[in-house]
């Protein structure tokens, strides 16, 4: 719209505004905004502006909720771009990545990781039309690109997307309007551009934001328009989502398999497979020894993490000193699953692609003998097993001579071959990562040799493949001692048991926190390049050695506990077994103490028996004096020996902190005090030392006080605020020193890292019918969620879903990380007496449901869906909700009337029968209350012997034979126990998964009508009229009555009255009085006659004006549909199109 | 259907409360087997069947599965339900044998736990009542858990006949709080109770003396109360005994406990009770050595930050409960020594990164 060159402007050379302008010229520009015109004009005004102000103070503060991601090395963003199929959604995701990576993708599949800035990475995911990639990327998806067609407007898969969002914890949203430029005309797009963002508004907040992208160029949007999108995306801030913020998860990048080639092929593809996925960990610490939820998966074991170098790193110092990222990082691009840097990775291979290369079939190009040799090697389609059964061997169709070899010795040397193949391999990839992990030693040089890491990190899990995992593992136990100990593959400590790892390293002596120690260490890596590791370190090893005779040596508790195979007894008296039996031989010893100690009486107490003989050293006095430190009064007499003081000290400030917890600050200027002290000192010294610590630390609080008391006391708020900043602090700086596995052991594997996950037992399924399109969230869960129980949740059915749900009928739920079909009960709180069943959801109304699955901390959101399919018309989203209660029974009841006659009545006694069938009912219901349809309220007594089941009833008042008689009791009822989780990704057509189907449904597929109780059919009530005998009354008995008392019943009169047969004659002037009456009745009648008539002509006229323009109309509707038809028929063209290039999916207008 | 819960294996009888407790908390299933295989009277004792059956009443939808022979046990834990509940425990062990393990679960279940148990209140294996209630208690404190927490002593019953009665009530809580708990401080006050049922009542002023001859050098700060239960109150045998308990400026707490024995002077009780408690303040640490597990347990359940406490050298017990919270919970601690600099310290820090374990039994509105 906008092709139409402007006219340039031209300021005025002459006239008044030319003066203004030159007046203007000379003053000086006004900075900021004027002071007084903002004052308030009275006191009672500026104190409603205060309060204003306050208030609105207020409504910008959230509740504090700490931020478990780190804020050194973060996780990378997730981007999900959401919409409808053929919105452009992939035109957006491959601007984007030129925009930030200057590449241009061939093909956009799975996370896309760019480095966006110097601290923030992002990962670009575009979401395809399947519901339940919507549902896995809503609950992952940190910021959305909400893609919306607006030459269309919204669509069904919009609004879908957001109630999920809603339900999951909403993520920041960004609307996107494309198509713009199939709209002509200025005025409707200007209107079409309103209409959508008030819509859009409504659905997430006043002032979301909106942005429009017009055309299309060159197969990408317009840059200047994606740059903007790309500056809004990188000032974004997010806050922390409780469920995300509790929860480890990733969103995997990449897949393999692991599995033995060998065990595929035997199973034919069938076995469980051992698959490793690899993606940024993000929400909290990922543990091994928890599980994970992979959704459309399942529940499934987590048998190693490994951390790897990241594929994709920020930035480091050295180009920190810069202000804008370099161009080198911008090339930086992660992205496995799609063709990037001709590197794709397929589930079960890697291509390399090099333009102008080598093809097979080409036949007419000369081949060299090495590639035939390949090509024969590729002819192989026999495995050496088969071969080898075969009399003579020909390795290549076409060597000449047969191969004859022992079958045995061919094939270990073939393994050996392979194995030792394997072992250079990995060597290789692990240098490869060393290197990136003391980047700041090697410094300039990182820059190139990243794009090469990312591929060495992506092609060593890819070696291991057709390996069997233990051989080499024994492989590499034999290497590792020739190359250096430091080196040791992180990639393979789940293998390396822990114990071997314990047993090269010398640090069994000393211990591993020791910052003294790390600097060593750090040391020893620096100079094993030249020098052996074990020659390196002899002098300082020998110190120490010397050293370790020397003072009594300290246990290593963290590892005797968690590493060692020890009992507890030993670790805590029997030392000398423990130094020697750290070989493989310490199994029998175990086993022997083991045998000796389990002492059958041992009780399981906790007071340890009093050491009666050890009690006696406190007889002695001196003993007595020499724990006077520990007490207040004791504080300043200090201690004789000098290893006294220094506890002595501590305590002191304790003393004086004077506040329980001992807040971080203040431990940890006490930590660091301790090392200055530690060295034998004059203790007069010391003490002089402490006393001036001390007074300091007196006189800064009193400063405090004094100068500012006001700033002592903070608000609820930031008191909070503060807490949580300490803590985190305390997070960060308590495990900074310790080496990468023990910290993985204590504390997991912290967000932001790039990790490895080996799932074992995973279907075979998903590998074989793995999409890249569709996301694969690896969700961790808590020790509680690996449960099942019955849930009872509040749940609300949508207000669009346009059926009501029904207790029974088989529903999917979105429920924490799970997709699931359960079987929920709908039910009522009835005056909190009980849970009361319903049949049907309630309208605009929450009601609860219970049903049977996996346990999901209370408060958190779902949303529910009748069928995840394309195919479903209408809204598909049918309710959401809240959890609220977890419980292994559930105690809903339902309502059931039994239903009794009375055969015999007494005067308030009656005896009933057809409620129960035999005796025994009847006592179980002894004293229960009873009621006849009138309201007559009685109490079951007793059962009668006679008519089974009969029973005798006391009443208020006396009933009546034809009264049906209630007992109304409550039945209680359980959730099914069916718990059918959403598959969807072991599919190979993924969203054609198909649950259990509704009641409905069935009926409806297998032709079967509703069963219908023929006595609950309402049927026409038809009561024959009442007909009552006439009254005789004997004419003896008539005679003997009274009159008063006498039937009196007379006949109609035969005769005509004499009203009726008289004679009128009048009187001339009445005569004429009725003549002149009847003579205007007459005119009366004419005129109302004709202006009927004349009605009736105007109505005509008006209905054929009418006709008139009713048929303008219809020529002008049908000139409308035409036009519609004409841009439907475009549409379609253009869907065509897209369909060609992998578009699908159906459209559906809301 | 539904997947296998994961399940943890061990065997002995040995730890079995401690490990009863993690797997309720944690969910997992556990099997414990060989239980006292080897003995003449093997399987389990009248007072862990008791247990089992406490701990099936606590909570709701646990399947407790007991071999033929007793050696072996399947626990499938449900969900812990609290509420008011009532037990009877067997003379063989005391009270807080069975108090112990409710302690831990309490704070974790779905309505605020009032438990009445009955049994012996005090003998020389478990915490009698009083350590219970102000030494373990506090330590609760320590996390959070503080309304409503109380613990009635409303008969006493010395060891062989029992008789005595105990009220448990604890609330509910969402979440532990992380503890940062380094300063051990200084001793400020010294408080005791001697108790005495069914023997002469100035027993426990004689202790109250032996104890005050050691005690009265350091703090002025001590009081010792004389606590006589008499008639209905005081259960069905005789015995006296002495608790003490030190409290420091931090608030960490340290006490012993000397229970009457047979042909000692009441006098000897008392001065074993004061050197067991000097012997406890000497090894220093802001917990008292005997409560190590719970406040292991409880910084394991904390929110997913970095708890740190100091303690001394860790018991027998507390070496397996480590080991044991490792397999239920995959979190380990890591223990160094509180003074790196001075080779004689010997109490150690224990830190671990909480597991952010959530009260999900806890009922939303």
């Amino acid at each position: 719209m906008d092709d139409r060159p402007h006219k340039a402007h031209r300021p005025a050379q002459s006239g008044n505004k030319h003066e203004k302008k030159e007046k203007g010229k000379g003053k000086q520009k006004q900075h900021g905004f004027n002071e007084k015109a903002f004052a308030p004009k009275s006191g009672r005004r500026a104190d409603r502006q205060g309060r204003r102000n306050v208030e609105r103070d207020q409504t910008r503060l959230h509740v504090p909720l700490v931020n478990r991601t780190p804020d050194d090395d973060p996780p990378p963003v997730i981007i999900a771009i959401v919409g409808p199929s053929g919105v452009g959604k992939t035109t957006l995701l491959k601007s984007l990545v030129r925009r930030y990576s200057k590449q241009t993708l061939n093909e956009a599949k799975g996370p896309i990781t760019i480095v966006s800035g110097k601290k923030r990475r992002l990962t670009f995911i575009e979401c395809n039309n399947d519901l339940n990639s919507m549902i896995d990327i809503g609950k992952i998806a940190d910021l959305v690109l909400l893609m919306v067609d607006g030459s269309f407007g919204f669509e069904m898969e919009t609004f879908e997307f957001l109630n999920i969002l809603q339900s999951h914890g909403f993520p920041k949203v960004i609307g996107i309007l494309t198509h713009l430029d199939l709209i002509k005309k200025a005025q409707t797009l200007k209107d079409t551009k309103k209409a959508l963002k008030k819509r859009f508004w409504t659905e997430i907040y006043q002032g979301a934001k909106l942005f429009y992208l017009s055309g299309v160029l060159n197969g990408r949007y317009p840059d200047t328009e994606i740059m903007n999108l790309s500056r809004f995306i990188s000032v974004m801030k997010f806050r922390p989502l409780v469920f995300r913020n509790t929860h480890p998860y990733l969103l995997a990048d990449r897949l393999e398999d692991l599995t033995p080639r060998e065990e595929v092929r035997s199973s034919k593809g069938k076995c469980d497979r051992t698959v490793t996925v690899y993606g940024y960990v993000r929400g909290t610490n990922l543990r091994l020894g928890t599980k994970v939820h992979i959704p459309g998966v399942g529940d499934l074991e987590m048998s190693g993490v490994t951390v790897l170098g990241d594929p994709c790193p920020l930035p480091t110092a050295e180009s920190e000193k810069k202000r804008k990222l370099s161009e080198k990082k911008k090339l930086l691009i992660h992205a496995p699953m799609s063709d990037v840097g001709g590197v794709m990775y397929d589930k079960d291979a890697v291509w390399v692609n090099v333009p102008g290369s080598f093809t097979r079939g080409n036949t007419d190009v000369p081949q060299g003998e090495g590639e035939q040799m390949v090509m024969d090697l590729q002819d192989v389609n026999q495995t050496l097993e088969d071969r080898v059964a075969q009399s003579s061997i020909r390795l290549f169709g076409t060597s000449s001579q047969a191969l004859r070899v022992d079958p045995t010795s061919s094939a270990s040397d073939d393994e050996d071959e392979d194995d030792f193949d394997v072992s250079g391999s990995e060597e290789e990839d692990e240098s490869g990562i060393d290197s990136e992990d003391d980047d700041e030693e090697e410094g300039e040089d990182e820059d190139e040799e990243i794009p090469r890491n990312a591929q060495n990190t992506g092609r060593q899990g890819r070696r291991t493949v057709t390996r069997s995992l233990p051989s080499s593992v024994k492989e590499r136990t034999d290497i590792q001692y020739a190359e250096s100990d430091s080196d040791l593959g992180e990639d393979e400590d789940q293998f390396t048991s822990r114990r071997v790892r314990m047993d090269d390293e010398e640090g069994d002596h000393d211990i591993p926190s020791d910052e003294d120690d790390e600097d060593e260490e750090a040391e020893e890596d620096d100079d094993e390049e030249s020098i052996p590791k074990w020659k390196s370190n002899l002098s300082s090893r020998a110190q120490q050695l010397a050293e370790n005779s020397r003072k009594p040596k300290r246990k290593d508790w963290t590892k005797l506990i968690y590493t060692s195979t020890l009992t507890p007894d030993e670790i805590l008296h029997g030392q000398k077994q423990t130094e020697v039996d750290e070989d493989e031989d310490d199994f029998f010893q175990v086993k022997k103490k083991a045998a000796d100690e389990e002492d059958a009486e041992a009780l399981d107490k906790s007071k340890e028996p009093v050491d009666v003989e050890a009690l006696k050293k406190w007889e002695d006095e001196e003993m007595l004096d020499s724990i006077r430190r520990l007490f207040i009064t004791g504080g300043d007499t200090v201690g004789e020996d000098d290893e006294g003081t220094f506890q002595d000290e501590e305590g002191g400030f304790g003393a004086e902190d004077e506040d329980g917890e001992g807040g971080g600050g203040e431990d940890e200027e006490g930590d660091e005090a301790g090392p200055s002290h530690s060295k034998p000192k004059d203790g007069k010294l010391s003490r002089a030392e402490a006393l001036a610590r001390k007074k300091e630390i007196l006189k800064r609080k009193f400063d405090e006080q004094y100068d500012d008391p006001e700033s002592a006391k903070t608000d609820f708020y930031t008191e909070k605020k503060d807490e949580m900043a300490q803590q985190l602090a305390l997070n960060r700086a308590e495990f900074e020193g310790v080496d990468a596995e023990a910290r993985a052991l204590v504390e997991g594997f912290r967000p932001g890292q790039y990790v490895r996950v080996e799932l074992r037992n995973v279907p075979c399924e998903m590998i074989n019918n793995f999409d890249p399109t569709f996301p694969i969230v690896v969700g961790g869960l808590l020790p509680a969620e690996e449960r099942f129980g019955i849930v009872q949740v509040r749940i609300k059915r949508h207000r669009w879903f346009t059926r009501t749900l029904k207790t029974n009928d088989p529903l999917i739920f979105s429920l924490g990380w799970r997709r699931f079909q359960s079987i929920p009960i709908y039910s009522l709180d009835d005056h909190s007496i009980r849970m009361r069943m319903l049949k049907y959801t309630p309208e605009h109304m929450h009601c609860y449901a219970t049903f049977y699955g996996p346990v999901t901390l209370p408060n958190t959101g779902f949303c529910a869906f009748n069928s995840l399919g394309a195919d479903t018309p209408g809204f598909r989203v049918s309710a959401t909700g809240v959890v609220l209660d977890i419980d292994r029974s559930a105690k809903i009841v339902k309502k059931i009337k039994l239903t009794g006659t009375a055969y015999k009545i007494f005067r308030n006694t009656a005896f009933i029968k057809d409620m129960f069938t035999t005796a025994l009912e009847v006592a179980k219901f002894e004293g229960a209350n009873i009621r006849t349809v009138s309201g007559i309220r009685g109490q079951i007594k007793k059962a009668l012997p006679k008519p089974d089941g009969a029973f005798r009833a006391t009443f208020e008042d006396k009933i009546l034979k034809s009264d049906i008689i209630f007992l109304r009791a409550w039945y209680s009822i359980q959730p099914r126990k069916f718990y059918n989780p959403v598959t969807s990704l072991l599919l190979s057509e993924k969203s054609s998964w198909t649950g259990m189907r509704l009641t409905g449904q069935i009926r409806r597929d297998e032709g079967l009508k509703t069963p219908l109780n023929v006595n609950s059919t309402y049927k026409k009530v038809e009561r024959a009229p009442r007909r009552f005998n006439p009254l005789i009354v004997p004419k003896k008995l008539q005679a003997a009555l009274p009159y008063a008392s006498k039937p009196k019943l007379m006949k109609p009169q035969k005769h005509m009255t004499y009203l009726q047969k008289r004679a009128v004659v009048m009187e001339p002037e009445e005569k004429k009085a009725l003549a002149l009456m009847q003579q205007i009745r007459a005119l009366r009648k004419d005129q109302v006659a004709r202006r009927h008539e004349k009605k009736e002509e105007k109505k005509a006229e008006r209905a054929k004006k009418l006709e008139k323009e009713e048929a303008k109309k219809a020529e002008k509707e049908k000139e409308k549909k035409k036009d519609v038809m004409r841009i439907a028929g475009q549409r379609s063209k253009r869907e065509a199109e897209m369909q060609e290039g992998g578009g699908r999916g159906k459209r559906r207008k809301t | 259907m539904a997947q296998p819960v994961s399940l943890v294996h061990f065997s002995g009888h040995n730890h079995l409360r401690n490990r009863l407790v993690l797997s309720i908390l944690s969910g997992k299933y556990v099997r414990i087997d060989k239980i006292r295989s080897e003995d003449k009277n093997p399987g389990l004792r009248d007072y862990e069947i008791s247990l089992l059956r406490l701990l099936e009443k606590f909570t709701n939808g646990t399947v407790i599965e007991i071999s033929v022979t007793g050696t072996a046990i399947l626990l499938k834990p449900g969900i812990i339900l609290g509420g008011t509940l009532q037990h009877e425990c067997p003379t063989s062990r005391a009270i807080g044998y069975f108090l112990e393990p409710l302690i831990m679960l309490a704070p974790f279940a779905k309505k605020p736990v009032n438990v009445t148990l009955k049994g012996i209140t005090t003998d020389e294996h478990d915490f009698s009542a009083y350590i219970l209630r102000t030494v373990t208690l506090p330590h609760l404190q320590l996390f959070g858990i503080s309304q409503g927490l109380e613990l009635r002593i409303k008969k006493r019953g010395a060891a062989p006949g029992g008789g005595g009665e105990v009220q448990f009530m604890c609330p509910i809580v969402k979440q532990v709080k992380t503890i940062n708990f380094i300063d051990p401080g200084k001793i400020k006050r010294i408080r005791g109770v001697a108790h005495a049922v069914r023997v002469n009542p100035q027993f426990s002023n004689r202790m109250i003396e032996a104890s005050r001859s050691i005690l009265n050098r350091y703090i002025p700060d001590i009081y010792l109360y004389s606590d006589v239960y008499k008639g209905d109150e005081s259960g069905k045998s005789p015995g006296y005994a002495l608790t003490l308990l030190a409290e420091s400026t931090t608030s960490a707490i340290y006490c012993s406990e000397a229970i009457s024995e047979a042909g000692v002077a009441p006098e000897d009780i008392g001065l074993k009770a004061t050197r067991a408690l000097l012997t406890e303040i000497e090894k220093g640490g802001c917990v008292d050595e005997k409560h190590q597990t719970l406040v292991l347990l409880m910084m394991v359940l904390g929110s997913e930050d970095v708890g740190r406490c100091r303690m001394g050298e860790p018991t027998n017990k507390t070496i397996q409960f480590l080991r044991d919270i490792r397999s239920f919970f995959a979190t380990s601690f890591k223990i160094v020594s509180a003074d790196p600099s001075d080779p004689e310290c010997s109490q150690l820090v224990y830190s671990c990164y909480g597991t952010g374990y959530v009260n999900a039994n806890r009922t939303l509105a």
